[in-house]
């Protein structure tokens, strides 16, 4: 269950360029739009589409994309409940 | 003198028709002009609804333009020029806005691979006002402003300064977009198209209808005093232009740009906010730029808020068209006397405080205003009153006007009323390095060609900030951040000028979306894509919240740039920065510009880099100006407009210690010819350098070989100068002449 959240963390660091960071720098809980990592709103859009593209799983960003985006851990639960099997 | 700028002549094509006849009946029926995409293919995610032009209308604007062969955008500027000149004399200067020019060609040709590089001659955004300047049969400036979806409204503006400055009598403006991959998918992967059709302030509004179009205004000025022009259609009052300062792509949520640009707008007019009696609004559709224009709107008018409605829902958003299809829409509301209904409207957002106009309604109306925003968060308010408002009241309305003839040149000769500039502080970037070396290199006669190594370009930049950042935005931000310390002053205007903008991003979008069949790309780089990102960037991180343009014409892009600042610099108080910069793109630099191509073939090196001059109104030394910009004839008209603009042989010889040619690869012959010429005509004795043979091959080496000029005329043992002034001749497809005097 771990490896969805590791897996995230070095798409999120590779999808928005946050070159100076490492996946163990970011914690599951940590809050990710508008915390210390600097990702705003057009980074949640790269996310939504790095989501879709390699999850398959589609996300509206204004109607849940706050809460999705919450944490790694939101993320990784939205993607599980959501992704076709 | 004081002049006052009419509107005498006015064209439109929207997806309602092509011809104003077809915009009013739309505006007066509330018709609605949205349904899906058919011009390009879908991806899975369906046909979205968008302003696309019907095919019938389209068969009209081909029939209008009588050139088959032309890019979509470059035949919709066209027909709805042809409609406002209407047979009349060609117009002394265009002054076009546009974002994508040949872009829905160009995506296509990309996609397919031809490398024949004759299909990709219209690409540039700058050719729509060239091609548009070359079917009227004007001869001056031909300018295309790049400021996303407010590049119409600061067409208006601008055109509006060549008017007040002495340098044209009848300019004609707008803008002009067509819907293109680039722009439907970019503002798709932005989750900015609303599914069901764009429903401006609508609380459930979800995003806009992205639309194509043109619109077209013809100015004209009238000295105060004398009589209004037969023809006038209504009176332009005055504009105002900001920058939020905020972010690449979402509105300062209060709305603080917004509000600016409307209060500048009414103070250069000299109007109150009481006497305003319709805004048409930005009003996307977007839940953002709703929100922050109703704060703004509120904010200003406070209880006393006029009618105001977004005429999106009806037409949609036509990009950098919009603000000038807007600006012929509050022109038709002020002479039929109709407030037009915000299409698309059902249940107005209880958090905004207003109610727009739900479906159009006659009202006797007074002063207009017309908002248009856009991406980089640049803002553009112009104010339109009728023509026979009373005139007591133009003596303080043209006060921007007298505060531009007092900073001006003391010439009393036509061309020089301009003035120049003061600059306080130069930086380049070219192969050879940062501002030490590339001078030292250009000085020394040594070459500057080149791509500077990316680590070396960002070496005084956090990297933390430039990590969504390619190329262009780099070399931009690296030249603005050592020019603004080299002048330590706080800056209040931003201007660039890039033949080609981001093409790293607009090649990586291109890039994913053919590569994923349309389903995919970086919402982050078609952000970056959009030519006025760059200037954006710039005003953020130096909190520039004035006037931020950008302007995009092939080789003398720099040179519009600066004739923009020159034109819109009103207060003495304030300094502005003006920058020049391209980025070489293996790809897609030989595809796009010609000069590369050639220059490549002929074994130089790819090229990129710029320049950044710190300017402030005002005499003191060293001063530089723009002289001419004007598309070259190819006959002995051209020398002789170069003397003259010069200001005669004499004063060639005189002034000046030396020439700085900018001869582009792709017109060497003509260019080393005209040049000789001008030498043999003036028989200038001192030193001339042909600069591009050092720089290499970039849009933008006149901004390089401009700052270099600055820093020869100001050091005192300059073999270069001597003790005299610098003349810059731009010698391509447009001719410029640009002086520097000490």
């Amino acid at each position: 269950m771990e490896n969805l959240e590791h897996e995230l963390k070095v798409k999120i660091i590779e999808t928005l360029d946050l070159s100076d960071l490492k996946p163990e720098d970011i914690d599951n809980e940590a809050r990710l739009v508008g915390g210390d990592f600097g990702i705003d709103s057009i980074d949640v859009l790269e996310l939504v589409i790095m989501v879709e593209q390699g999850y398959g799983v589609t996300i509206d960003s204004k109607e849940v994309g706050e809460k999705v985006f919450a944490s790694v851990n939101a993320l990784a639960e939205h993607i599980r409940a959501n992704r076709a099997s | 003198m004081k002049v006052r700028i009419f509107v005498v002549g006015m064209g439109a094509v929207t997806p309602a028709g092509a011809g104003v006849p077809a915009l009013l009946e739309a505006l007066l029926s509330g018709g609605r002009h949205i349904r899906p995409l058919s011009l390009f293919p879908a991806n899975s995610k369906g046909a979205l609804p968008v302003g696309e032009l019907p095919a019938d209308v389209w068969a009209d604007v081909v029939q209008r333009v009588e050139d088959g062969g032309i890019p979509r955008t470059h035949a919709l500027a066209l027909a709805a020029a042809l409609e406002a000149v209407a047979g009349g004399p060609p117009p002394d200067a265009v002054v076009l806005g546009g974002t994508t020019g040949g872009m829905g060609l160009t995506e296509v040709l990309l996609k397919e691979g031809v490398s024949d590089l004759e299909r990709y001659r219209l690409h540039g955004t700058g050719t729509v006002a060239e091609y548009v300047a070359f079917r009227l049969g004007c001869t001056g400036p031909a300018l295309t402003v790049s400021t996303a979806c407010s590049s119409g409204a600061v067409a208006v503006k601008l055109g509006m300064e060549l008017i007040r400055s002495g340098r044209a009598h009848r300019v004609l403006v707008g803008g002009a977009d067509c819907l293109c991959r680039l722009t439907y998918y970019g503002f798709s992967m932005l989750q900015l198209i609303d599914p069901d059709g764009t429903r401006p302030l609508d609380r459930n509004r979800n995003g806009m209808s992205v639309a194509e179009g043109a619109g077209m205004l013809l100015l004209e000025g009238a000295p105060c005093g004398e009589p209004v022009p037969d023809t006038a259609l209504a009176e332009v009052l005055g504009a105002g232009l900001s920058c939020d300062a905020y972010h690449p792509s979402a509105p300062h949520p209060e709305g603080a740009g917004a509000l600016s640009a409307m209060k500048r707008a009414l103070a250069e007019a000299g109007v109150a906010p009481g006497d305003v009696s319709y805004v048409n609004l930005h009003g996307t559709g977007t839940r953002d730029n709703d929100a922050a224009e109703a704060k703004a709107l509120v904010s200003l008018f406070g209880p006393g808020l006029p009618p105001v409605s977004s005429t999106k829902g009806g037409v949609g958003h036509s990009l950098a068209a919009a603000g000038a299809v807007e600006a012929v829409i509050s022109v038709l509301a002020l002479r039929h006397g109709v407030v037009p209904g915000n299409v698309g409207l059902t249940e107005p957002d209880p958090a905004f405080g207003l109610v727009p106009a739900g479906a159009s309604f006659p009202a006797e109306l007074s002063a207009v205003l017309s908002n248009s925003f856009g991406f980089g968060g640049n803002n553009a308010a112009v104010l339109f009153g009728p023509t026979e408002r009373n005139g007591e009241d133009w003596e303080r309305r043209t006060a921007g006007a007298d505060a531009r003839a007092a900073g001006a040149g003391a010439s009393g000769q036509p061309s020089f009323e301009m003035g120049r500039l003061r600059v306080l502080a130069v930086a380049c970037i070219s192969g050879a390095g940062h501002t030490t070396e590339t001078l030292s290199a250009l000085a020394e006669g040594r070459s500057a060609a080149g791509v500077l190594p990316e680590e070396t370009v960002t070496r005084d930049l956090p990297p933390r900030a430039l990590r969504r950042m390619k190329r262009l935005p780099r070399l931009t931000l690296a030249l603005a951040d050592a020019v603004l310390k080299a002048a330590a002053h706080p800056v209040d205007g931003i201007y660039l000028g890039t033949g080609w903008g981001p093409l790293s991003e607009t090649w990586e979008f291109l890039d994913k979306l053919f590569g994923s069949n349309l389903e995919f790309s970086s919402p982050t780089d078609f952000v970056g894509s959009v030519h006025n990102a760059v200037a954006g960037q710039v005003a953020i991180w130096h909190k520039a919240t004035g006037p931020n343009i950008t302007a995009t014409g092939g080789d003398t892009s720099f040179e519009q740039a600066l004739l923009a600042a020159q034109l819109t610099l009103t207060n003495g108080d304030t300094v502005a920065c003006v920058l020049g910069a391209d980025e070489a793109h293996e790809k897609l630099s030989p595809l796009l510009d010609e000069s590369v191509a050639t220059g490549l073939a002929e074994g130089t090196v790819l090229s990129d880099g710029g320049a950044g001059l710190v300017v402030a109104l005002g005499q003191g030394g060293p001063g530089i100006g723009l002289r001419l910009l004007a598309p070259v004839a190819d006959g002995d008209s051209d020398v002789e407009r170069l003397v003259n603009a010069a200001g005669g042989a004499e004063r060639v010889r005189e002034f000046f210690g030396a020439i700085l040619a900018g001869i582009p690869a792709a017109r060497r012959t003509q260019g080393k010819s005209l040049l000789d010429r001008f030498l043999a005509r003036t028989q200038f004795e001192g030193a001339v350098v042909d600069y591009r043979l050092q720089t290499g091959e970039l849009a933008s080496a006149s901004a390089i070989a401009s700052a270099w000029a600055v820093r020869e005329v100001s050091a005192p043992g300059s073999s270069l100068a001597k003790g005299r002034g610098i003349l810059l001749l731009g010698l391509g497809e447009t001719l410029s002449v640009v002086e520097v005097l000490p």
